[in-house]
C-alpha cells in the first residue's frame, strides 16, 4: 500500500485532489480494488448510526407517553373516588339502617354523687 | 457568528452520538454526548465561522473520548462478545467494526471517525486535532488501509450488495 493511492481517500472525502494521480492510482486493478473496499468500508462504519437513535430521538417520546398515562391513570381516580364517595353519602343521607338490637335500660337507676361508691 | 449552547446541542448531538458509538461504543455515547454539552455550557464559545465552532465541539468531544479510553484501560470491562450467545449478524459486524476501529492509534482513529461518521472536512478535522490538512488526509487513509484489512471479510460481503457513493455526510 502505497502513498499514491492517498489520492483514492482524497477522492471518496470530495477533497481536493490531483486528476492524474488519482488516473494512475485507479490505472492499476490494486487501485481500483482499494476504492471498492473503501466505499463498502464507509457502508459498514455508518451502519451503527442508522440502527441507533439519538437520545433526543426516542426519550422525550416516551416520557411523554409515561406522562399522559399517568396523568390519565390519576384523573380515573380522582373522577371514581370522587362518584363512589358521592352516591355512598347520599344513600347515607336518604335513610337510616334499621335498629340491629334495642336494649332495655334496666328500670331502678339510681343517682349517686361523683368519685364514691354506693 | 455567536451561537448559543442550545443552538449547538440542537444542531450537533446527533452527530456527537454517532461519534461517540463509534470511538467509545453506544451503552457510553449517550451519556459522553451530554458531557460534552455540559462543558460546552460552561465554557466561553468561540466567535467564529460555523466549521471553527464545529471543530471546537468534536475537540472537547475528542478530549472526553480520550479520558474514556484512559479510564477504561485502568479498569476494563468484560467484553461484550462473552455476554450474549444469540446475536443477529448485523451486529456482529457492528461489533467487528468497533473492535477494528479500537485497535487502531487514539488519533488515526479520530480523524477517521470524524471525517467518516460526523462528516467534517480535513480543514475542520485538523483544527479539532493540531494536525494539517495533509497529515489528515495521511491518517485517514492509513486508518482505512488498517480497517480494510482487519475487516477484510466483512468488506467482501457488502461489496456483493449494491452501494452507493456518498462523500460528504450531512
Amino acid at each position: 500500500m502505497s502513498d499514491s493511492q492517498e489520492v483514492i481517500s482524497a477522492f471518496l472525502d470530495d477533497e481536493p485532489f490531483d486528476a492524474k494521480a488519482l488516473a494512475l492510482a485507479l490505472g492499476e486493478p490494486d487501485g481500483r480494488d482499494v476504492l471498492l473496499d473503501l466505499v463498502a468500508l464507509r457502508h459498514l462504519v455508518r451502519m451503527e448510526g442508522k440502527d441507533i437513535a439519538a437520545p433526543s430521538d426516542r426519550k422525550p417520546w416516551r416520557t411523554s407517553v409515561r406522562a399522559v398515562v399517568a396523568a390519565a391513570a390519576v384523573l380515573v381516580a380522582l373522577v371514581g373516588g370522587f362518584l363512589i364517595g358521592q352516591r355512598r353519602s347520599e344513600s347515607a343521607r336518604s335513610a337510616a339502617p334499621p335498629a340491629t338490637r334495642v336494649v332495655q335500660a334496666p328500670a331502678a337507676w339510681k343517682d349517686v354523687p361523683s368519685g364514691r361508691m354506693p | 457568528m455567536a451561537v448559543d449552547a442550545a443552538t449547538l446541542f440542537a444542531t450537533h448531538q446527533h452527530r456527537l452520538f454517532k461519534y461517540f458509538c463509534r470511538a467509545v461504543g453506544p451503552e457510553t455515547a449517550r451519556d459522553l454526548t451530554q458531557d460534552v454539552f455540559l462543558r460546552v455550557s460552561r465554557a466561553t464559545i468561540p466567535v467564529a465561522a460555523e466549521e471553527e465552532v464545529r471543530a471546537w465541539l468534536f475537540q472537547i468531544a475528542r478530549n472526553l473520548a480520550l479520558d474514556h479510553h484512559r479510564v477504561r484501560l485502568r479498569r476494563p470491562e468484560p467484553s461484550p462478545l462473552a455476554e450474549e450467545g444469540s446475536r443477529l449478524a448485523t451486529q456482529d459486524v457492528d461489533l467487528a467494526v468497533n473492535e477494528a476501529l479500537a485497535a487502531l492509534p487514539d488519533l488515526d482513529r479520530d480523524v477517521f471517525l470524524m471525517r467518516e461518521v460526523v462528516g467534517l472536512g480535513y480543514h475542520e478535522i485538523g483544527r479539532a486535532c493540531g494536525l494539517t490538512p495533509d497529515a489528515v488526509r495521511s491518517r485517514i487513509h492509513r486508518a482505512r488501509l488498517q480497517l480494510r484489512q482487519r475487516l477484510a471479510s466483512p468488506i467482501a460481503t457488502r461489496r456483493t450488495i449494491p452501494m452507493r457513493h456518498s462523500g460528504r455526510q450531512t
